[in-house]
């Protein structure tokens, strides 16, 4: 790897590219060489807000002597972008969710382990100093052994409506079950160190009537060892809400409990005129994108394997996979 | 109708005694006596409240000055009581859950409609000031139509009463605590439940350590989709809590019963909280008449007096209850449990 970290992004239709763009720019020794993407406006427009050039080829890009990839296409390219990435030897970050079916999240699982480089997958909330507090927590033992996790990772209901691509089946793979049960998944794997085995979802009528995909849904896991995980990934938060969702988690154990609201904040602003003219929580805790694309870099230099690899990503797509089809069975699935 | 009426209260515990209370404030209701199957514990509670201390059900069943049976013995007593009383000629108030099984509710309701008397379930919760509060918000269409609703209720292992634990008895705390949320959503929700899928983690029997805790997934007939989690798992230290979220296709509201409170009083030894409209089982000093089982047992005297049918009879009562044993039996079979349940 050369002195400067060089990535290149691969599509940003998915609005943390741009957070990410940002947390690179604060990172030493680091340079965005360029973007790809599909649709020339946005290209060109990423290009000119992080001064970077837009290349309406992906193989431009890929020769362009990078170390790495940033993926935040929408959903369903991520799969042929990641297959792009691996063929030139480069480590890649992606965005979650993986990918929209199984055949391809296995396809990558396989082809990273085959080519050695560092594939890091945007849990974002691995990174983010609540919830690494809150794993210490639970591995230190104070909790006894935890036996049940309920967490919310719901969304404003206004933000999926932001860029069309969310709402459409065909790239995003599916609504909020896709978007948002993954986070969670994952943290409770994390904190369990144990995998599920067990799906039940159901899918509740849209809080937004226009939308073909849906955003209201309830998720119960069991994993291997015993504990029950409730997921709620739901886009239905009022537009109105303080921010832009949340990611929270009652965890409760034979010995104690804990309840973590990640992005909860205690200054209240309100200004007059739109669009803070509403209750909002001014946010200045921890930047966990910034943590999460640094740690991406320290992996590949330090040669060591990311704490949310291609496997996190593949268990994921399973599990929210098999949401959908517990949804449409009307009964629990097993994994594994 | 006579004027005054006379109220027998069954069970000295908690909710005896908060029954008494409310009673006391109501005008035209007396309490006349007490009865609980401990008679030293009977005679005891029933000097401290200066009431009778009867000594035998059937010597309130036989008291003609007596009007009303009120049932806040343990649950599992409930159904006995109440078929009896009913057939006495009693009015009957019954604490939540009215029953363990269906095969009991559906005894008690025909006994309601056999005797003509009137069979209410103390669902307290629809008389809480917040919680009415939220109802009148839903009911003036301030957040559209209700698509999902979430609701939170828990505490500690409530250790002070042996019975709690004994799932025979109380039924546990799918039953017994989440039947509240239960009611609520069900009755702000437009249909009925249609479909179970609930997990309980439960040790009962620990030396140590003794939990009991409900997730409840529930499905009603127009998509509206329920989460209740009802807790007997948290650790002696964490606050009572309620919570509640719907969100709607045009709004959402939220409900914590924990702080923000409207007065905090802090003393040399003390830290005080005065919230008189959400914290009814504090002492009640102002105003009363916001007390939720004080609104509870009105609704049910103005039922008598007008001969009106209360807002959680026994058809009522019985669907929640169904819902809360269909969540037993999901959990126990792994699987989603479709209603109507059969007997």
């Amino acid at each position: 790897m050369s002195a400067t970290f060089r990535v290149g992004f691969l599509g940003v239709a998915h609005f943390h590219a741009e957070s990410y763009a940002k947390a690179l720019k604060k990172i030493p020794n680091c340079e965005i060489v360029g973007v790809y993407e599909e649709d020339t406006g946005l290209g060109n427009r990423f290009g000119e807000e992080f001064k970077i050039e837009y290349h309406a080829s992906m193989s431009e890009l890929l020769n362009k002597n990078l170390d790495a990839v940033i993926i935040t296409s929408e959903n369903s390219k991520h799969h042929e972008y990641v297959v792009n990435a691996l063929d030139n030897d480069l480590h890649v970050l992606c965005e979650k969710p993986m990918t929209i079916n199984l055949r391809d999240a296995e396809d990558i699982v396989c082809r990273v382990d085959k080519k050695g480089v560092k594939f890091q997958m945007c849990y974002v909330m691995r990174y983010h100093t609540v919830s690494i507090l809150v794993k210490e927590l639970i591995d230190s033992g104070v909790l006894g052994k935890p036996i049940l996790m309920v967490g919310t990772n719901k969304l404003n209901r206004s933000l999926p409506l932001l860029r069309s691509w969310f709402t459409d089946p065909g790239l995003s793979g599916g609504g909020a079950v896709i978007d948002h049960t993954v986070h969670l998944a994952d943290l409770m794997r994390w904190y369990t160190a144990d995998e599920v085995v067990e799906v039940y979802t159901e899918v509740g009528k849209n809080v937004n009537k226009t939308i073909g995909v849906e955003d209201n849904f309830f998720t119960t896991v069991r994993f291997r060892s015993g504990p029950i995980g409730h997921i709620d990934g739901s886009w239905t938060y009022a537009s109105g809400f303080y921010t832009w969702g949340d990611v929270a988690m009652e965890i409760i154990g034979t010995e104690g409990a804990i309840l973590m609201d990640a992005f909860r904040q205690n200054i209240y602003f309100i200004g007059d005129k739109h669009p803070s003219n509403r209750l909002s929580w001014s946010y200045y805790g921890c930047d966990p994108d910034l943590a999460m694309v640094r740690e991406f870099k320290r992996c590949i230099q330090e040669d060591r394997p990311p704490r949310a690899t291609a496997r996190d990503g593949l268990e994921g797509v399973k599990i929210s996979l098999a949401s959908y089809e517990s949804s449409k069975r009307g009964e629990p699935v097993q994994l594994f | 109708m006579v004027d005054k009426i006379h109220v027998a209260v069954l069970g000295y515990g908690f909710m005896g005694s908060t029954h008494i209370d409310a009673w006391q404030m109501i005008e035209g209701c007396v309490v006349k006596g007490v009865w609980g199957r401990d008679f030293s514990k009977t005679k005891q509670f029933a000097s401290e409240r200066g009431v009778k201390a009867y000594s035998s059900l059937s010597e309130i069943l036989d008291d003609r000055d007596i009007d009303v049976v009120d049932i806040c013995t343990p649950t599992y007593t409930h159904a006995d009581y109440a078929v009896q009383a009913l057939e006495a000629g009693k009015h009957v108030i019954v604490e939540k859950p009215m029953a363990l099984s269906l095969r009991d509710a559906d005894r008690m309701i025909h006994a309601a409609d056999k005797s003509g008397m009137k069979l209410m379930v103390a669902h307290v919760l629809r008389f809480f000031p917040d919680y009415m509060q939220v109802r009148k918000i839903v009911e003036e269409g301030g957040i559209g139509e209700i698509c999902q609703a979430r609701a939170f209720r828990g505490g500690p292992f409530p250790a002070w009463s042996p019975w709690f634990g004994d799932v025979v008895k109380s039924g546990g705390v799918a039953v017994d605590t989440a039947i509240h949320d239960v009611d609520f959503i069900t009755w702000i929700s437009s249909s009925s439940a249609h479909r179970v899928y609930a997990k309980i983690i439960r040790n009962v029997n620990g030396n140590l350590a003794k939990y009991d805790i409900a997730i409840i997934n529930i499905r009603y007939g127009d998509g509206l989709i329920a989460f209740i989690e009802a807790s007997w798992a948290h650790p002696p230290s964490f606050p009572f809590t309620m919570k509640l979220e719907l969100d709607g296709t045009e709004g959402m509201i939220t409900l914590d019963n924990q702080p923000p409170i409207p007065i905090s009083l802090y003393t040399k030894n003390a830290k005080h909280s005065y919230a008189p409209e959400s914290l009814p089982w504090k002492p009640m000093v102002h105003p009363f008449p916001l007390d939720p089982f004080y609104r509870e047992l009105s609704h049910f005297v103005d039922c008598i007096r007008r001969d009106e049918n209360p807002m959680t009879d026994g058809r009522v009562s019985r669907k929640s209850l169904e819902i809360c044993l269909a969540a037993v039996k999901s959990s126990e079979s792994g699987k989603p449990v479709n209603l109507p349940l059969e007997v």
